[in-house]
């Protein structure tokens, strides 16, 4: 098994804060390739042959809310965040599979295999046939939610801490492979 | 009084930026060792043994998409194909804008000076850079420098653009063949600059939490969906690169591709951390011949 049962216990509460990192109070770091006057304040650059400018478009979304690679940044990374469960799960496993394959929202099939799925990734655990685990519900939970918790260094992203997905959403995920026979 | 107050206020500003402001919390990966030589890469990958040699690899296993990674790419560094793609444009293209820059009437020869050619001798200048640049007075890399040089002969080549980087092809293929060498274990700005770029390169950032050596060190060979990440060794030898998607690809560029990607939030070309990781990333790349130009899918 290699979720760790032995890390895991009830310490923690969910809170209704999502978001990871606290937004910038004042002008952003000069480096950052932003321009505030648009929505989606992330700009993506654009080669232009044969010319000396280098054209910005605005990215398909908004990436300034969470930490950067800037050093002018300064804004706390969301630390590990344990959770607990509170059962019974109803959770949905029809919209966990949408969630799983949706490119903006679980992604999963980037690292994971899941049934029906070409072109998996080979990073994460093999998730076909999950329900032979028999892991309890809280545990696959945490997993998605913060899985820093059993793994300091785990690559899985903290869906839940960093707000990628809200509280149902996991829900739903969770319900999602525990019906994979 | 009245007068003293702003300087007391002054100090005091001094007095707490120098005791508080604790580094914020930022979450790193393991800090690998690495060796600043192409070959420190048998002790991660493993892959250099089959690209060491960029005259003599086993084109088979370009086709095989299980081993395809193995050759970090290479077979599509020069000479891989005599026939002209988008890279020998882009070489021309520098070659005439270096010259008509070179050859500003009353200063003649004076743009390769600044670029850092000796004698107006552009052999063997890629493989020196980044370098410290006393004028600019911090670590740049050579479209940095375009940039910088290029305004002094009043034309703008913004780092990153098209024309930029041809000139930047263009110079480097001055040195094609030649090895990458810039000396980062001797203390100084440029050993400084590795330190703080590997210590990025293992910073977890973005949306989903990843630092590039999340990938680019911890699952080199393994699929990410449709891609196989390679070994991050050897890479920064063939660019400003021809990709069909973005035309010419300069390194900066690249990174922020992988920013975007992975959903960080992405940093202006010649921003300080890029050229860190660019300083880390050369490092890695020491000993394996400038390879340009180059084309990549
Ligand atoms: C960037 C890669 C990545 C993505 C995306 C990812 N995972 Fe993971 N996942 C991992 C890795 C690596 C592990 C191995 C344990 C660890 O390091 O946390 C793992 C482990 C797991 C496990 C525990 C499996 C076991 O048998 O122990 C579950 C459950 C899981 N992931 C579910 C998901 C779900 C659901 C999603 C999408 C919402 C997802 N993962 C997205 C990389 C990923
Ligand atoms: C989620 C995975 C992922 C992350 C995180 C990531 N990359 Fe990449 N990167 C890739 C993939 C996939 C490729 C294309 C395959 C290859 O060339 O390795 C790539 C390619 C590259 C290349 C081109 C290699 C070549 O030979 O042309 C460079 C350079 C690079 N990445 C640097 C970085 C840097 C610097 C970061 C961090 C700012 C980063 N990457 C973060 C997945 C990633």
């Amino acid at each position: 098994m290699r979720i760790s049962r032995s890390f895991f216990c009830f310490f923690a509460f969910i809170s209704t804060a999502w978001l990871a990192t606290p937004a910038f109070s004042g002008d952003f770091p000069s480096d950052f390739a932003v321009d505030p006057a648009v929505v989606n304040m992330t700009l993506e650059p654009k080669v232009v042959v044969n010319s000396g400018k280098l054209e910005w478009v605005p990215f398909s979304r908004d990436l300034t809310p969470w930490v950067s690679l800037s050093y002018e940044d300064k804004r706390p990374a969301a630390r590990p965040r344990q959770v607990k469960l509170v059962e019974p799960l109803q959770g949905d496993p029809v919209r966990g599979r949408e969630l799983a394959i949706a490119r903006d929202k679980g992604y999963c099939i980037v690292c994971h295999q899941l049934p029906g799925e070409q072109w998996a990734g080979t990073v994460g655990a093999l998730l076909l046939n999950f329900k032979k685990h028999n892991y309890p519900n809280e545990l696959v939970f945490q997993q998605i939610f913060d899985s820093r918790v059993f793994n300091p260094i785990s690559v899985m992203p903290p869906y839940g801490t960093f707000g990628i997905l809200n509280e149902q959403e996991i829900r739903d995920l969770v319900a999602y492979l525990q019906s994979l026979d | 009084m009245k007068r003293a107050l702003p300087l007391l206020l002054l100090l005091a500003a001094t007095a707490q930026a120098a005791t508080s402001a604790p580094a914020p919390y930022r979450q790193f990966d393991p800090m690998e060792d690495y060796l600043p030589h192409v070959k420190g890469d048998m002790s991660l990958s493993g892959s250099y043994k089959h690209w060491k040699d960029p005259a003599n690899l086993d084109w088979r296993m370009a086709g095989n998409p299980e081993e395809n990674w193995k050759l970090n790419w290479k077979f599509m560094d020069p000479p891989f194909n005599a026939s002209v793609h988008g890279g020998h444009f882009a070489a021309d293209r520098g070659e005439e804008i270096f010259h008509e820059l070179n050859r500003k009437a009353g200063r003649t020869g004076k743009f390769a000076t600044c670029l850092g050619a000796r004698k107006g001798n552009l052999k063997g200048l890629r493989s020196q850079y980044p370098m410290y640049r006393k004028d600019l007075r911090h670590v740049a890399g050579l479209e940095e420098v375009i940039e910088h040089c290029a305004a002094k002969e009043g034309r703008e080549l913004q780092n990153g653009s098209y024309d930029n980087s041809a000139v930047s092809v263009y110079v480097a293929s001055q040195s094609t063949g030649m090895p990458i060498k810039i000396n980062v274990t001797s203390a100084g700005p440029l050993k400084s600059a590795y330190e703080r770029g590997r210590k990025v390169f293992h910073a977890r950032a973005g949306r989903i939490n990843l630092a590039c050596s999340s990938c680019h060190t911890y699952q080199i060979g393994l699929h990410l969906r449709g891609t196989v990440v390679t070994t991050p060794y050897g890479d920064v030898a063939h660019y400003p690169v021809y990709r069909t998607r973005y035309q010419l690809q300069s390194l900066h560029l690249r990174f922020i591709e992988c920013n975007l990607a992975t959903r960080t939030q992405p940093l202006k070309p010649g921003s300080q951390a890029y050229t860190d990781i660019e300083v880390f990333l050369t490092g890695l790349t020491n000993g394996y011949p400038v390879s340009v130009p180059s084309e990549r899918d």
